[in-house]
């Protein structure tokens, strides 16, 4: 008996203060998924990977419009979202304080806008991606001009037509070589 | 034997399909609600309803009245039947076996009554959301007033929700919309680095570290190498230099390894 | 883990099979250097499975079916069995079942451990055990429409919502109280007492004669997700989620399958680190029994005692993983996070808090008088009946059977970890305590060692190649005994077929044995000490058999008569 009044006197106040006080979390602590919009490029790299299906990704090409969604309900915080972006504009961060009253509460969102296609205007890819496609081109040495702009700016069946026009115009045989 | 096909023990109202439909509560409960709320700020009994969860979410319900969280401070006791609760807490993503008894443990308890729905299971199904033997959360039997995310919810998020509940405080999480802006642009990570080093640089790190201390010395050692005020150094000193201030022998295996991968690419 | 066919561990028992039984055998297949897979004559299959079970030294680790109609027009039965004797293998002996003749002969009459599989295999695909006696449903709920079996690959959707049958239970539990199986009728029982009564004791005054009991109360669907909506990657984080006690176990146990299936190469870092994820698990699980142990013997101080320790290992997993529970931790060829100086020297100095302060509270529970009452010679689990039944963990071990999967086939960074397989003799619920207070001590020394001895190196590995339909068993020993999976890849980056068996599943079976004979006050002591999932247990039923009269009673009411023995339930 008197043991176990050592043990219970030598542990002192176990209890937390919180919420009186802030909870200590450790360092890396798996909380609150947090979208830092402005390097989001909508790719949906963290939507395919996340095993819940809490990112979620629409496109509604009428409304020019990329719809990126968390649902913190359905989260399960393992950070995957964190590992695959390619931006870094998604990560885990300390928060837990995450309970709501309205179910509504739980989603968080973000919309992006389309890059048209400059050759046929169709919406193909968000504007954001492709202007950071740029970026990293430029970042490999790569001397961005005003033709390699707008052929990043082409959609892919515009592209594929334009490289057959070119293909078909520089590799004509004409009968005069042969001779 | 098992499985009868014929309907004549339903009890639970149906739509058009045969599907169950949530439970509803009527307008004079809700307003019994707000009376309920100043009533067991002091005291709160709360039963806990295992609609099919891996139990993750119990064992931490379990540590948030063990005296090192102690929800026993603000008056939260744990009772063993329905009867006595003023709180339910639904935990797991209901299973279709436990649809009846979460029911009927909703109608054992008296009103006015408040519903909290813990875990990711709970909120929405979680990972389970949408499988063949699970109706999706809590709130698709009964309503529910408050949710408390987490894959489990820890004892001091528990303890967060609960309090949240009965209005000791605030809610802190709200619905966000951020709409892009003019000119918003994604920043490319440490320009002055040639891409494909850097991209060599990030996955080594990656495949050495994981992702989040890979990272973090993924970025440390690029920044060495780009840094403007070491810019009288070499690339070689400046790598050693920042080595020697470190005392992490495994932090240096990977910046050593890291140097290795930088300098294979560097073929410019 | 060798992956290598060069060296094959077990061809011994192969052969022997071929010799005992002889045009019987007619395909043999190696998926590493010490798992074969033996496909044998449907009419055949029991005589083999019980040879290989009782005269080969082997234990029943898992069975069950998986639709292979599109692979080579069948289904098939694989029989897991974790071969014991002096050379440690695996032998899974499988069997083909054609579609027009959906059944295939029941092994249980001869071991008695293959019953739950067999009933599940008739849930899930609809093929019929043909001589088992017991025709209730396993897994299904009975809101379940007949005739719809889950996993068969052409029957439905896995998001695919039956509209519920029924609203009410219609379980039958038996019991062989006078020596045959007899339903004990209970009657229209007004809807707020019939509870899923997960347990049924049938009683004769307060001795307990017989159990019977209800499980799956927590069917998802998971093995279904498994080969639909997720990737193979992904399923590592569904794993986690099998159980919240075990989970990462889980998770190495599937990755295990899924890198043995492929061969790939997991690097020593990553398997230390995954070992120490393992033993921390280890720690939080057995501390957590311990607390439960001294609560039903009322010693509710120390409860509350093991309980604030056991934060210790919670914040070390915290720490380590960035949560304290569902550590999502594993990928396919490795793991997520690294183990850096300053996470080492933090956990290595709440290993020592730990081992002092674990110290003095387990000589104190150990001291109680009461202890020693209350649980030796209580929850008796006989020999015999443990070699019918395949149970693992401290239970197996405390009836002096030294099974223990980090031994026996060692997976992970265990190969080279040097430490002792605990046993007891007593068979009791003091043999268990024992086992883990140890098996707590040992991890701890574990931890230490991987810590300061972790490997060089990369802790992921990636650009393997991947092929279609490879399968193998991924294994892992969990605080209450061995995880083990088996996966199959499937031609688009998912899962054809996962299998997924927890130990409790092997432990629930020789529980009704162990509580005959037994009062109903030493009942919760005696399923603690098996170490089930934290039990969602609401009510438990008392049958009287000489009465016939039945009593549904709240579980937190047996619990409490366990621990304060007076004024009974039954009056």
């Amino acid at each position: 008996m008197l043991k176990l009044f050592k043990i219970i006197s030598d542990a002192g106040e176990a209890t937390h203060k919180y919420p009186f006080a802030p909870y200590p979390v450790s360092p890396g602590f798996r909380g609150k998924p947090q979208l830092e919009a402005n390097q989001c490029i909508a790719c949906a790299a963290c939507v395919i990977a996340c095993p819940a299906n809490a990112l979620t990704m629409s496109t509604d090409t009428e409304a020019n419009e990329r719809n990126w969604e968390l649902n913190l309900g359905r989260c399960i915080f393992c950070g995957r979202c964190e590992e695959v972006c390619p931006t870094k504009a998604i990560a885990l961060t300390p928060e837990f304080e995450l309970a709501v009253g309205n179910k509504a509460d739980l989603l968080q969102k973000a919309t992006f806008r389309l890059a048209h296609c400059v050759d046929c205007g169709t919406p193909f890819a968000p504007a954001k991606e492709v202007e950071y496609v740029m970026d990293l081109l430029v970042q490999s040495g790569i001397q961005v001009d005003d033709a390699q702009r707008a052929h990043l700016a082409t959609c892919p069946e515009c592209k594929r037509k334009q490289t057959v026009f070119r293909d078909d115009q520089s590799q004509h045989m004409s009968t005069e070589i042969e001779k | 034997m098992n499985g009868p096909a014929h309907g004549s023990n339903l009890i639970v109202p149906r739509d058009a399909n045969g599907m169950p439909v949530p439970l509803t509560e009527s307008e004079e409960i809700a307003k019994l609600k707000g009376a309920l709320l100043k009533d067991i700020q002091r005291s709160a009994y709360v039963y806990r309803v295992d609609c099919g969860g891996c139990n993750g979410c119990e064992i931490e319900i379990f540590a948030a009245i063990t005296p090192v969280f102690d929800a026993e401070r603000f008056g939260i006791k744990v009772v063993a039947s329905p009867r006595h609760a003023d709180i339910l807490l639904f935990t797991g993503a209901v299973t279709r076996a436990m649809r009846m008894p979460a029911l009927r443990a909703y109608q054992a308890a008296p009103d006015p009554k408040i519903t909290v729905s813990y875990g990711a299971c709970g909120c929405s199904g979680g990972i389970f959301h949408d499988l063949y033997c699970v109706w999706g959360g809590t709130d698709k039997v009964v309503p529910v007033d408050v949710y408390i995310p987490g894959c489990p919810p820890t004892p001091p998020a528990t303890i967060y929700g609960f309090a949240m509940a009965l209005g000791l405080l605030g809610q802190k999480l709200h619905a966000s919309h951020h709409v892009e802006g003019e000119g918003e642009r994604a920043v490319v990570a440490h320009p002055q680095v040639p891409l494909d080093i850097r991209v060599e640089i990030e996955r080594e790190a990656r495949r050495l570290a994981g992702y989040r201390s890979g990272k973090l010395i993924a970025d440390e050692f690029m920044h060495v190498l780009t840094e403007e005020s070491a810019a009288a150094l070499s690339l070689d000193e400046r790598v050693k230099r920042f080595l020697s201030g470190n005392d992490d022998p495994r932090k240096e295996e990977i910046i050593t390894r890291l140097w290795d991968v930088s300098l294979q690419g560097a073929t410019v | 883990m060798s992956v290598s066919g060069e060296t094959r561990v077990g061809q011994g028992y192969v052969d022997a099979l071929r010799e005992r039984f002889p045009s019987t055998v007619l395909e043999e297949e190696w998926q590493t250097g010490d798992q074969v897979t033996v496909t044998v004559k449907l009419n055949a299959l029991p005589e083999v499975v019980e040879w290989l079970y009782y005269n080969q030294g082997g234990w029943l680790s898992v069975l069950f079916g998986n639709d292979e109609r599109q692979l080579n027009g069948n289904f098939a039965v694989y029989y897991v069995l974790s071969m014991e004797g002096i050379v440690k293998s695996w032998v899974v002996v499988r069997a083909l079942v054609e579609p027009h003749a959906p059944e295939f002969p029941s092994v249980t009459p001869r071991v008695p451990a293959a019953v739950w599989g067999e009933r599940e295999i008739r849930d899930m695909f609809g093929l019929t055990p043909v001589g088992l006696p017991d025709e209730r449903r396993l897994v299904l709920p009975d809101d379940w429409p007949a005739d719809l079996h889950p996993l068969r690959k052409d029957s439905m959707a896995y998001n695919q919502r039956p509209a519920p049958v029924g609203d009410t239970e219609t379980y039958t539990f038996v019991n062989d109280a006078t020596g045959s199986t007899r339903d004990v009728p209970l009657g229209p029982l007004h809807i707020t007492s019939d509870e899923p009564g997960h347990f049924r004791l049938f009683v004769d005054g307060e001795d307990i004669v017989d159990a019977d009991y209800r499980m799956f109360y927590v069917h998802r669907g998971m093995e279904k997700l498994a080969e639909t909506r997720m990737g193979y990657d992904e399923v590592t984080f569904l794993s986690d989620r099998v159980c919240g006690i075990c989970g990462f176990t889980h998770s190495v146990a599937y990755a295990t399958s899924v890198e043995n299936a492929l061969g790939i190469n997991v690097p020593p870092r990553a398997q230390a680190i995954r070992s120490v994820f393992l033993e921390v698990e280890r720690l939080h699980s057995h501390l957590l029994n311990l607390g439960l142990a001294s609560h039903f013997v009322g010693f509710d101080t120390g409860f509350m005692q093991f309980f604030r320790v056991r934060e210790k290992a919670m914040t070390m997993a915290e720490l380590l993983t960035g949560a304290r529970k569902t550590y999502g931790m594993n990928l396919i060829g490795g793991v997520r996070r690294d183990i850096m100086k300053d996470e080492r020297t933090r956990t290595l100095k709440m290993v020592g808090e730990l081992r002092s302060e674990v110290k003095s509270l387990v000589d104190m529970l150990l001291e109680t008088p009461h202890l020693r009452q209350r649980t030796q010679g209580v929850g008796l689990l006989d020999k015999k009946i443990a070699r019918d039944f395949s149970p693992v963990g401290p239970l197996i071990r405390a009836s002096g059977f030294k099974r223990d999967i980090r031994k026996d086939h060692a997976y992970a960074g265990y190969a080279d970890l040097s430490f002792g397989v605990h046993t007891e003799e007593g068979c009791d619920v003091l043999s268990r305590v024992l086992i883990r207070v140890r098996e707590f001590f040992d991890s701890l020394d574990m931890i230490e060692y991987l810590l300061g001895n972790l490997p060089a190196g990369p802790i992921l590995v990636e650009g393997f190649a991947y092929t279609p339909h490879k399968f193998a068993l991924g294994f892992a020993e969990a605080p209450r005994g061995e995880d083990i999976h088996w996966s199959m890849t499937g031609d688009n980056q998912k899962l054809y077929r996962w299998r997924c068996r927890a130990p409790t599943y092997a432990n629930w079976p020789p529980l009704r044995y162990m509580l005959r004979g037994n009062t109903i006050s030493d009942a919760p002591l005696i399923v603690a000490s098996i170490d089930p999932c934290y039990s969602c247990t609401d009510r438990v039923t008392l049958v009287d058999v000489r009465k016939n009269k039945s009593t549904t009673v709240p579980y937190k009411e047996i619990e409490r008569y366990g621990r304060e023995r007076k004024d009974s339930p039954l009056k």
